[in-house]
């Protein structure tokens, strides 16, 4: 992947909110693949798919820490 | 010269006008034999960010209220000219038609499972060193991971609580803890909010392992080649 792709993309796993990283999810890497057509041999899928577990990973314990914090401020 | 940027393809007409795309482009209907998609004349690709990925599935969503069927098309695909697009759906024209009838009146509900590990049903056997070519044995490669990626204690029980609402399902494992495992399933428009509180009743079955659901969504993991 060329730098500059690689650096776009991580503008976009950068703003990790659980909606956007299921929306990269869903748009980026499912739907119908047209063979050769799609753009993104810019973004070879596959690494941005392990880049996305990763992220999805963070924003598990991002969720759990709001909920915690959620929680003790009821309490 | 301006290129074709693809959205979805539509089980039928839509009931209202398409509106505009991405760049703010008119989109327009392009058929293809009995398949017909949605695209854009664009100048050029779109930038991937953010703002352009929640365009892409603002479009998709919106064409989805407007059909009965909708396959959202993977973001970013461009093509020439409507020949060329022809010439690229023909060949996986049966496939895609299929397709089109699973997800009629149908939409999708995601489902992540999080944790430090899955139970899995029995252990795998081995792989079988005896068959006799590479096929064979790819096949048999095949499944074993199918039984695995399907096969766990927490999956089964997702399934009894669930059943009666999934269409269809695709499975993803990961096995990167936290992120255990992604399942995507096809429901009946409509039933979100059932499929939500039902998932409610049977967390507890689930011990360790936390399950979060997102949706509904237009049906992009039931496209062909989205899921091997």
């Amino acid at each position: 992947m060329k730098p500059k792709a690689r650096r776009r993309l991580r503008n976009v796993l950068d703003e990790a909110d659980a909606s956007l990283l299921d929306l990269v999810d869903h748009v980026l890497n499912k739907g119908v693949v047209i063979e050769g057509e799609v753009l993104l041999g810019l973004a070879n899928v596959d690494l941005v798919y392990l880049r996305l577990a990763a992220v999805l990973c963070a924003a598990d314990r991002l969720e759990r820490t709001n909920e915690s914090r959620r929680r003790r401020a009821r309490s | 010269m301006s290129r074709l940027y693809l959205y979805a393809l539509l089980g039928g007409p839509p009931s209202g006008p398409l509106g505009a795309g991405l760049a703010g482009e008119p989109l327009r209907l392009v058929r293809c034999g009995d398949l017909l998609a949605v695209a854009g004349d664009v100048p050029k690709a779109p930038s991937i960010d953010a703002a352009s990925l929640r365009a892409h599935d603002a479009t998709v969503r919106r064409l989805a209220e407007m059909v009965e069927a909708v396959l959202p098309i993977r973001f970013c695909t461009l093509v020439d000219d409507e020949s060329a697009l022809a010439g690229l759906l023909e060949p996986q024209r049966a496939g895609l038609g299929e397709a089109l009838a699973l997800v009629a009146g149908r939409e999708q509900m995601t489902l992540r499972l999080y944790g430090e590990g899955l139970h899995d049903d029995a252990p795998l056997p081995d792989a079988e060193p005896s068959l006799p070519g590479p096929g064979a044995r790819y096949l048999a490669a095949r499944r074993r991971e199918r039984r695995r990626a399907h096969g766990s204690r927490e999956m089964a029980a997702l399934r009894r609580g669930l059943g009666a609402l999934i269409v269809d399902e695709r499975v993803e494992r990961h096995d990167m803890p936290p992120l255990l495992a992604s399942l995507y399933h096809l429901i009946e428009r409509g039933a979100s909010a059932r499929y939500l509180s039902a998932l409610e009743t049977i967390a507890g079955e689930l011990g360790a392992v936390r399950a979060r659901a997102t949706g509904p969504w237009p049906p992009y993991a039931f496209a062909p080649g989205a899921i091997p």
